[in-house]
């Protein structure tokens, strides 16, 4: 075949400017615009180097938010990681109902977290929340609770639905992992007195590994990343406690009208991303070599 | 060898004759206790401390002095209803009541017309019938191998073992109802939230705990019932469990195992029903009045009428409009997101070139970019390009997110099928486009449908950006157009459902058919990038 050596770069050029105009420009925008400064009503003046950087550590809920990102991220990750992957072990395991169970299981991942939120809004509503009317209703409870007293208990309820709508995408991810193991391994194992735990140790997590890696870093990405459960449920309220810090600069760069704070934040934002991307960046290197 | 069953078989009867025996000396405990009037008296017109006080008294304390002697502690109250005569003069009248409380076994259900008296009766069966089967099952095969079992002994054998399971199922099924029963749903009827069949209730409760003799008292007995259930209850439990590890065994031999499928069921149907939960209220919320999704007495479960009328309310109040939105600002970023993809992943996958492998790394970290981060950027670009509160800016933006993955899917499908074909095309003098066009893309079909699905998902379900970018009653996409019933000072909840409804269903069911192509392709992208 004589192709031209340019060839391959007009295939790709559509793809090139759609992602250069409308992803890579826009992180240039913030860049710039996190040092410039930017007036309440949104005039961009000059450069101010780190000013803005300055105003975003020392916004007076800079703290919380963090923390209340590290624990949303690191406890709905971790979690539905390890919920989801028990999930996928006995998934692949053989039984009547399998199919049925597999197509139940992946609905969460299919529907918009906005409306997800919504609903468990609804659910734990303390006047007429569906929760305490089913439990009442079943005899299980004789008194309606108060199933958000707190707004550290909100936080929990917002990390559960976190956890809820991301335990699908390890599961699936896992699956596929076990789905490509040879069964002639685990007979090998077996063979050699192998029990299930070490044959989980031994085996499935191995070669899992690479999956589990896979789901993990972009988890890490999807869920710091999440919007619509900590908006729709608590709106960050009250006063910024059970913000994380993608709707607390949604806050700052929309109501607040702090766009100089706000882009600040979000190129934090972004170079945590880029340092998690570089980790996965490596192991997916890593997995080429070994292949 | 045979022996060996023999004895394994005689340990695991021994041990349900065990289970069936602590069974039923808890269920001789008296493990609810009631606190309820069980006699009540009213004065006739009276001042305190007169004659007919006294004579009334004297009556009740006596009548107290019998219902002592059986044994249970009682307490005398007294109510008095003041009102003010003709001449002026107050007069009460006087309702005394003799409070007791007693203690019931669970074997005071066995006659019970109340719905836990049928659990209590079916646990008692099953209980019983797991020993019974077993020995049925066992009789005269007592020393053969489980699995060659002849078919009537195999059937006895696994009829103990369901009745094993259903037994310890009706355990919390009969604790639940009596908590319903008696709290609940007297509460109900006293506090008159519900009239329907109160008569028929009031008579089956009145002849389980006074045994009928209440009559028109009834009502002023129970009004300050009280219902305790003993902890010593759930030791039921671990009794009915013995029986079935004792059933298992004798049907399978293998117990570890097959409890631990069982313990696998149960997982499976906990998670899965957590997981449909919230649909299931999605459905009976969006399809309810809006006075009873507002109900503070949790009087139903379910709708008492299906208001399909909602759904016809919501498309009049702009609903139909942003699906229609959706549709094109999903259905326009996929058909970008394809057409800048397509041609990509078939460079991607088909041809070598300088700077191949940045272009993979840089798809790859791509995806890692969330526009959420971005959002200012993003706002402010938009604004530059005149793209601002557009539905065709919202096509760009979600295409543009989406492409990463897609070439990911793509890419995967592309390398998956074999060259040659489109190699014979194109020496036939068919130029690329063609071959691209005519030989490869059928033969990836599923591939690109289901890259083609997942990025028309995302971008349905999309609603950060589109808060922020659109301001335009007119323009929102669905999911933001649902939060229009949920403002600060009224929600409508029926209506926010019922709209989130047409807003999943479509899409749960196309996820569902890609579900299977889309585990393959995750993966095969994720780890040979």
């Amino acid at each position: 075949m004589n192709r031209t050596k340019w060839e391959p770069y007009v295939w790709l050029l559509p793809s090139i400017i759609l992602v250069a105009v409308f992803v890579i420009f826009p992180i240039l925008i913030v860049f710039r615009l996190s040092f410039s400064e930017i007036s309440k009503s949104g005039v961009i003046g000059g450069f101010i180097g780190f000013q803005n950087y300055v105003d975003a550590i020392n916004l007076p809920a800079f703290t919380t938010v963090m923390k209340n990102t590290f624990w949303w991220v690191v406890s709905v990750v971790g979690l539905s990681t390890v919920i989801g992957f028990i999930i996928a072990l006995v998934l692949n395991q053989a039984f009547p109902g399998r199919k049925i169970a597999r197509s139940i299981l992946i609905l969460p991942w299919a529907t918009s977290l906005v409306i997800q939120a919504s609903v468990w809004n609804y659910i734990i509503k303390y006047e007429y929340g569906n929760l305490n009317n089913i439990l009442l209703n079943l005899g299980i409870i004789s008194r309606a609770i108060n199933w958000r007293s707190s707004y550290q208990i909100e936080f929990v309820w917002e990390c559960f639905v976190g956890i809820f709508v991301t335990i699908p995408f390890v599961t699936f991810c896992v699956l596929s992992g076990l789905q490509s193991i040879d069964p002639s391994l685990y007979e090998a194992a077996t063979v050699d007195g192998a029990g299930f735990w070490s044959k989980l140790k031994n085996v499935t997590l191995p070669l899992v590994k690479p999956s589990l890696t896979v789901s993990t870093v972009l988890n890490i990405i999807y869920v710091f990343n999440s919007f619509p459960i900590v908006y729709t449920m608590t709106k960050g309220a009250p006063a910024n406690k059970t913000d994380t810090m993608i709707t607390y600069l949604y806050m700052l760069s929309f109501y607040e009208r702090k766009k100089g704070p706000a882009t600040a934040l979000s190129v934090i934002g972004f170079l945590i991303l880029c340092v998690c991307a570089s980790v996965y960046m490596i192991g997916v290197m890593r997995n080429e070599e070994a292949a | 060898m045979t022996g060996e069953f023999r004895r394994q078989n005689k340990i695991a009867l021994f041990l349900m004759m065990i289970g069936l025996i602590l069974s039923l000396i808890i269920m001789l405990l008296p493990l609810y206790t009631f606190r309820a009037g069980v006699f009540t008296k009213k004065s006739s017109n009276t001042f305190y401390g007169d004659e007919k006080y006294l004579a009334a008294r004297a009556e009740v304390e006596e009548a107290a002095r019998e219902f002592e002697s059986s044994g249970f502690p009682v307490t005398i109250t007294e109510d008095a209803l003041e009102r003010t005569n003709s001449k002026g003069e107050t007069t009460s009248l006087y309702t005394f009541t003799i409070e007791q409380t007693f203690g019931r076994n669970l074997f005071a259900f066995l006659r019970s017309p109340l719905a836990s008296g049928h659990v209590f009766r079916f646990l008692l069966c099953t209980a019983v019938l797991t020993l019974l089967f077993a020995l049925l099952g066992l009789a005269g095969s007592i020393d053969t191998h489980p699995k060659y079992l002849p078919k009537g002994k195999a059937f006895f054998r696994s009829a103990s073992v369901i009745s094993g399971v259903l037994s310890l199922l009706s355990v919390p099924v009969f604790v639940m109802l009596n908590n319903y029963t008696f709290s609940r749903k007297l509460s109900l009827y006293r506090d008159e939230l519900i009239e329907d069949g109160k008569e028929a209730f009031y008579t089956k409760l009145d002849s389980f705990l006074f045994n009928g003799t209440a009559g028109d008292q009834f009502e002023s007995m129970v009004s300050k019932l009280e219902i305790h259930r003993s902890g010593l209850l759930w030791l039921l439990l671990p009794a009915l469990l013995i029986m079935l590890v004792a059933a298992v065994e004798i049907r399978h031999g293998a117990v570890k195992n097959t409890l631990l499928r069982m313990a696998m069921y149960v997982f499976i149907v906990i998670v899965s029903v957590i997981t449909v939960y919230p649909y299931f209220v999605m459905l009976i919320t969006g399809l309810r009045s809006n006075a009873e999704t507002l109900d503070m007495y949790f009087l139903h479960i379910l709708p008492t009428e299906w208001m399909f009328s909602n759904l016809a309310d919501i498309l009049h109040r702009g609903v139909a409009r942003y699906l229609l939105n959706s549709l094109m600002v999903a259905g326009g970023a996929t058909l970008i997101a394809m057409l800048c993809g397509v041609p990509a992943a078939y460079a991607l996958a088909r041809m070598n070139f300088k700077g191949k492998k940045v272009f993979l790394g840089f798809v790859i970290v791509s995806q890692m970019f969330s526009p959420v981060v971005l959002l200012i950027g993003i706002s402010q670009l938009m604004n530059t390009l005149h793209l601002n509160n557009t539905i065709v800016g919202l096509m760009l933006i979600n295409a543009a997110f989406n492409q990463a993955f897609a070439i990911w899917l793509l890419r995967g499908t592309f390398i998956s099928i074999s060259p040659e074909m489109e190699e014979a095309a194109l020496i036939d003098g068919c130029g690329t486009v063609r071959a691209l066009t005519k030989v490869l893309i059928p033969m990836a079909a599923p591939g690109i449908v289901t890259a083609l699905i997942f990025v028309f998902i995302n971008a349905w379900n999309e609603y950060t950006i589109s808060t922020v970018l659109i301001s335009t009653a007119s323009k929102r996409p669905i999911t933001v157009g649902i939060t229009q019933f949920s403002s600060f000072n009224m929600i409508e909840w029926q209506y926010l459902f019922a709209a989130s409804l047409l807003a999943t269903i479509p899409v749960v069911i196309l996820f569902m058919s890609i579900e299977k192509h889309l585990t393959a392709g995750l993966t095969s992208g994720g780890v040979k990038g």
